[in-house]
């Protein structure tokens, strides 16, 4: 049986190795912890590394590689401890978020205040399908047709999940805004 | 000449347009609404404002440089291997 021989090793380094800080990155929001991520990206590489023959040069390593770490995830890691809270998606305005910072403050200062570490939180606090598709396509910026590839969903799937997770988001984040006070509530607006 | 979009119309696209995923045409149809609209200019511009945040938090985040040796003795263990 063919293995990889030692130049393939030399092109498993030149391709593969450079995304290990996407890797990482997308580990760490799917597992929502260090010590899970460090794993899910090592298996990620020592799989890939096996399989590397599969792997057509010059094409996609990143979306090939994001595939497998998917995969290894989904088969083999325990899902994380805090699941989200569900959330109706109904009853989230759709730019809600946009609206009341538009209205209270007009010099966008709203942005200078949102500590980012605030985003984060609220990315990882988004259902996994969601968050998956946020984080490959918002963070990581992928391409539809690459996450569609990458999770065998059609590129619909993707927009419309994408979408979704924004609302979301930006649900999360009008609260957090009118919870500090850097905006007023719609209702106390409207009253 | 197609008609100008409206301000729904552009809010549909709005997301595909950001991420730079609608065709030229569509994206220039987009691109002159904006320029016409301010409601829907200021919408855009919080939409990319949160994308940026987002994107920069991320690039903060890397790969610890111990788990990349410890990444990298194992892909040489296993090329000595074979
Ligand atoms: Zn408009």
């Amino acid at each position: 049986m063919a293995e990889p021989s030692t130049a393939s090793v030399r092109s498993f380094d030149d391709e593969a190795l450079p995304h290990l800080d996407a890797l990482y990155r997308v580990a760490l929001r799917l597992t929502g912890e260090a010590a899970q991520a460090e794993d899910l990206v090592q298996d990620t590489m020592l799989k890939a590394y096996r399989s590397w023959r599969q792997y057509r040069p010059g094409t996609n390593a990143k979306g090939w590689l994001l595939t497998i770490l998917r995969n290894t995830f989904i088969n083999s890691y325990r899902r994380r401890k805090l699941e989200p809270v569900a959330m109706d998606l109904e009853l989230i305005e759709p730019h809600a978020l946009y609206r009341a910072v538009e209205s209270a403050d007009p010099e966008g200062s709203f942005f200078g205040r949102l500590v980012d570490e605030k985003v984060l939180e609220a990315v990882d606090a988004l259902p996994p399908d969601f968050r998956e598709v946020l984080v490959l396509s918002d963070m990581e910026g992928m391409r539809y047709a690459e996450i569609a590839e990458a999770l065998q969903v059609p590129v619909g799937t993707v927009k419309s999940r994408l979408f979704r997770a924004r609302r979301l988001l930006q649900a999360q984040l009008y609260s957090y805004a009118v919870e500090m006070g850097y905006i007023k509530s719609r209702e106390d607006t409207d009253g | 000449m197609a008609e100008p979009i409206d301000c729904a119309e552009a809010g549909a696209r709005l997301q595909d347009y950001l991420k730079r995923e609608l065709t030229p045409e569509l994206a220039a149809e987009v691109r002159d609404h904006l320029v016409r609209c301010r409601g829907c200019f200021g919408h855009a511009q919080f939409e990319e404002n949160l994308l940026h945040l987002m994107e920069a938090r991320a690039r903060r985040e890397t790969c610890p440089s111990a788990l990349r040796e410890r990444i990298r003795g194992l892909l040489r263990a296993e090329a000595d291997r074979t």
